[in-house]
């Protein structure tokens, strides 16, 4: 792909892009009526904290995952007083339009989500559509958070760009929570029936796991050696087999993995369902002491580290990263995550940057800024408190203000 | 609460129906004429009153024992499990079995405390001790529907020339036979697998 940064968006025309040309939200935290005409390029938005700007943010990725990035329940996303909100954006891929629209009622718990007009029986058949990517100042906190933060991440990422990891990863949760009642339970030959059906889910869950950070792992290398200058950064799948020691060390040739077409193959789904069925059958006698699966997927780590190459010096940044090299190895993931969709989608993605630049040195601000112009020509919505000298998509951005949850765009 | 509320509300209790339902049924009744209306409820008294679980198999008949229980040209040697008796009609309307059945009355679910005991299945044991040579397990391929075909599975191993079948894999996942087309059950019947 040819480098772009200082080029017009509309002037590259050879990729294929898609922005979101428009925007309305009703009712949405403290929205009332917003109603947004987005330029291709993207804006920069400034606002106070408090004012609405990673809400706008999270509207436009409800249309993506429909659910809150931040990981809210709907029921906290409606207005105060309102019982019903509504989130509706077109976008644009070459000459075509697509228009989403979400809506979520507090009373009945209802949520629909319509794609051209159509209501979408499972939720499932409209994920993704928008092809969008979030970057947040809060992202660190999938480095130093809980081993479920990471999961999480995967699991989002997963369901958008993998055929069939969103029922397989369900199918696995409903046997989980019936295993695990039984072992509460702890009625005899209960818990044996439910483990067959684990094994099968389970094992197409920890294939495509596998298989994205193993086909991740070198970009994640590159991208973080480049923010970080000099450290060089390692992705590794851990498995929860159960076992005390379960990581696995860093897939061949130190953590940079042949890059693999495709996600999860037949042939590794086969070997995660014997290794799966082994470690749940090796962890009868715990399972029943503990009262829950010991083994699975549902425990299962990233492993996040960053290494100097010429010292060997290793690094755990999970537990031991300070919170700058975090926030460096959440946005190296966050590239990698952004590759990942513009692999699936053919284009790329429209990226959501929520106040990213905050913490970070100038140096640091300057190579992410490089990294994300170089090749990329997605639209950018980046919110920040205050005005700042960060120029991206050449100083494309238009200049927008938020106060209270309206938008003023007049500059 | 008035009448019309807690007619409402009933019908809002039943599966599929929300509350928009529930009233335009109830205005619809009593817009229309009465005896209409008496009929729909002097039915359902007698499914009350006269349907009973089959004793033998399970399934909800007027008739003790049910009609396929009773019909001797279906073979006593072939019975087919279902979760619930709604299921043979849809297993009927493939026209490819022509056994026995016998109804569990749900499936296993420890989340919502259903073990062996709370279904039909001491009844189904006593059953395959006499003239019984396959066993065809048509749970569901629902999570509780797989769980529970394995549950039965260990449950009649004592019995060794049982055949014990499984549903062949054609059946949406995670869908109920129930909802399941003739030609889509006539094909996992010809396609069961040993288990
Ligand atoms: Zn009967």
């Amino acid at each position: 792909m040819p480098s772009s940064a200082s080029a017009p968006i509309e002037a590259t025309g050879q990729a294929r892009s898609a922005s979101l040309e428009r925007l309305v939200a009703r009712n949405y935290r403290n929205f009332g009526d917003l109603q947004l005409e987005l330029p291709e390029a993207g804006a920069m938005i400034i606002g106070p904290n408090g004012s609405g700007k990673t809400n706008l943010l999270e509207a436009i990725y409800y249309l993506e995952i429909f659910r809150s990035f931040r990981g809210a329940r709907d029921a906290e996303l409606v207005r105060f007083g309102e019982d019903v909100f509504r989130v509706e954006g077109t976008v644009r891929t070459g000459e075509s339009r697509d228009a989403l629209a979400a809506a979520y009622q507090k009373t009945g718990r209802r949520k629909k989500v319509e794609l051209d007009g159509a209501e979408k029986e499972r939720i499932g058949d409209a994920l993704g559509t928008l092809g969008a990517v979030v970057l947040s100042l809060e992202d660190a906190d999938l480095v130093c958070g809980s081993p479920g933060r990471r999961r999480r991440f995967l699991d989002i990422l997963l369901s958008l760009v993998a055929p069939g990891y969103l029922a397989s990863l369900q199918r696995y949760r409903a046997v989980l929570a019936q295993r695990n009642e039984a072992l509460r339970q702890g009625a005899t030959g209960m818990v044996e029936v439910w483990t067959e059906g684990l094994v099968e889910p389970g094992a197409r869950v920890m294939a495509e796991r596998e298989a994205w950070i193993e086909s991740s792992a070198a970009a994640f290398a590159r991208y973080h050696e480049e923010i970080a200058d000099g450290w060089t950064g390692r992705l590794a799948y851990e498995p929860a087999l159960g076992g005390k020691a379960d990581s696995r060390e860093p897939a061949v040739g130190g953590g940079v993995a042949e890059n693999r077409a495709g996600y999860g193959t037949e042939d590794r789904v086969a070997a995660w369902k014997d290794e799966l069925r082994r470690a749940v059958s090796e962890n009868r006698e715990r399972d029943r002491r503990r009262g829950s699966t010991q083994a699975g997927p549902h425990r299962d780590d990233l492993a996040i580290r960053a290494v100097v190459e010429d010292s060997g010096e290793e690094r755990d940044l999970r537990a031991y990263g300070s919170g700058g090299q975090q926030r460096t190895a959440a946005i190296a993931l966050r590239l990698v995550e952004a590759d990942t969709l513009r692999d699936k989608l053919g284009r790329d993605p429209i990226y959501l940057l929520d106040d990213v630049f905050a913490e970070l040195d100038r140096d640091r601000a300057a190579r992410v800024v490089r990294l994300l112009d170089e090749g990329r020509s997605g639209q950018v919505l980046l919110t920040a408190p205050k005005p700042s000298d960060v120029e991206l998509r050449g100083g494309g951005l238009a200049r927008w203000r938020i106060r209270e949850g309206v938008v003023f765009t007049d500059g | 609460m008035s009448a019309i509320e807690s007619l409402i509300g009933e019908f809002g209790r039943l599966p599929g129906i929300g509350r928009k339902t529930a009233q335009r049924l109830t205005y619809h009744l009593l817009k229309g004429r009465p005896e209409d209306a008496r009929r729909l409820a002097e039915a359902i008294d007698r499914v009350l009153a006269e349907v009973k679980p089959c004793a033998e198999c399970g399934n909800l008949s007027s008739e003790a024992p049910c009609e396929y229980c009773r019909n001797s040209r279906r073979d006593p040697a072939q019975v087919c499990v279902v979760e619930e008796a709604s299921d043979i009609a849809a297993i009927e309307a493939s026209g490819r079995f022509r056994g026995r059945y016998h109804v569990l009355g749900g499936h296993l679910s420890p989340l919502d405390g259903v073990g062996p005991d709370e279904l039909n299945i001491a009844r189904l044991l006593e059953r395959l001790e006499v003239g019984v040579s396959e066993l065809i397990i048509a749970t569901n391929p629902s999570v509780e529907g797989e769980a529970t075909a394995a549950y039965l599975h260990r449950a009649v191993s004592r019995f060794p020339g049982l055949r014990v079948t499984r549903l062949a894999r054609g059946l949406p996942v995670g869908g109920d036979l129930e909802y399941a087309d003739g030609v889509t059950i006539a094909e996992a019947f010809s396609g069961r697998r040993e288990m």
